[in-house]
């Protein structure tokens, strides 16, 4: 089973909390619910949620602030829920880094709506991540990526050769470990840098990775298929000696 | 099966079935907090609730809820006694004639 997507709700009205949380494990998220600034930042200390909602009157700290400070530090997506709902509430929100507003009351589809459609646009702009990645080195299975000299180690030191497209292909996936790739995101991460798409297929460059790689393309253990869906690197990575990744619990062929 | 002539009925999803029970029980107990707030002056309080009510009614499917809340709140923030009075007194009603089904 791929990783389900971890969201944070901060909200001081217990029943928004519930609601919310109810909506979005039901949908297959997993979620956390903070009452207050507080918890907001106890919560990210020990956690990396993939996108927070985000109420703006909160009893300690204002929710714009927060917005604010969160986007000074960090490209977690986030989306406003708010009942102060005002023009220039939306716009200042926004202004300050929001990803989305949605005033309360809101109808709860529509909150699902747009957590997923902010997820999506969130996960199909990787450049940001690629542009901070220029200088990293990707530690997998034994494996190492030098991202600066495109250059591939096996678990024994030997360099192994990877075309431009090949090297993209591999620095999405370091870059999105134990997470489902479509097809169409794998192109659209890679696009516009060394994946010709008229050339290849992304069938075609996942197989010649995995031969790179040595993995098995019956049985591979590293970039698994996940049927009617894409593609996923179930494997952790290490990324400059940080953890970017989870251990070894992706899904099976 | 009819329907009493008095009661408002409203459908909600039955994914909400499990909370929205709650959700309204938590509203019956602002019915007992909205007069103190009001006997205290305390406005502030009195506009929170209201506030709170209006962000979270329609979401649970109540959209008669969010109304009362967003009245409540607009009279707190005037200080306006008698309007406050009127939204305690509509949510009583509203709850009092609710019948939920789930579909």
């Amino acid at each position: 089973m791929p990783i389900p997507d971890h969201v944070l709700v901060v909200d001081d009205d217990p029943d928004i909390r519930t609601l919310v949380g109810r909506l979005l494990e039901k949908n297959g998220f997993r979620v956390s619910k903070v009452a207050d600034g507080k918890g907001l930042q106890q919560l990210l200390e020990k956690s990396q949620p993939d996108l927070i909602v985000l109420d703006l009157m909160l009893p300690d700290e204002d929710g714009l602030v927060l917005c604010r400070n969160l986007r000074s530090r960090s490209n977690v997506p986030v989306i406003i829920l708010s009942a102060r709902g005002e023009d220039m509430d939306r716009i200042i929100g926004l202004e300050m880094g929001a990803d989305d507003y949605l005033g309360k009351p809101f109808h709860p589809r529509e909150l699902l709506a747009r957590v997923k459609s902010v997820l999506r646009r969130a996960r199909s702009l990787p450049g940001d991540v690629q542009e901070q990645d220029a200088n990293a080195t990707y530690r997998f299975a034994g494996w190492m990526l030098d991202v600066p000299t495109r250059q591939l180690y096996s678990p024994k030191s030997k360099k192994i050769f990877l075309s431009g497209g090949e090297f993209a292909l591999l620095r999405v996936f370091l870059n999105h470990p134990n997470r489902v790739l479509s097809r169409d995101q794998l192109l659209d991460f890679s696009h516009g840098r060394e994946i010709e798409p008229f050339d290849r297929t992304i069938d075609m460059q996942v197989s010649r990775l995995r031969r790179r790689l040595g993995d098995d393309p019956k049985k591979p253990s590293l970039i698994k298929t996940v049927r009617s869906s894409g593609y996923v690197l179930a494997v952790r990575v290490d990324r400059g000696g940080e953890s970017h990744g989870s251990d070894d619990s992706g899904p099976g062929d | 099966m009819g329907v009493e002539p008095d009661k408002i009925v409203v459908q909600i999803d039955e994914d909400l079935a499990e909370i929205a029970p709650g959700y309204l029980e938590n509203r019956r107990n602002d019915l007992k907090h909205l007069p103190l707030a009001l006997a205290e002056g305390d406005f502030y309080n009195l506009r929170i609730l209201g506030h709170r009510m209006k962000g979270s009614g329609a979401g649970y499917g109540f959209d008669g809820i969010s109304e009362i809340g967003r009245a409540i709140e607009e009279a707190a923030k005037q200080e306006n006694r008698q309007g406050v009075e009127q939204g305690i007194a509509d949510l009583a009603a509203y709850l009092d004639r609710l019948e939920v089904i789930y579909a």
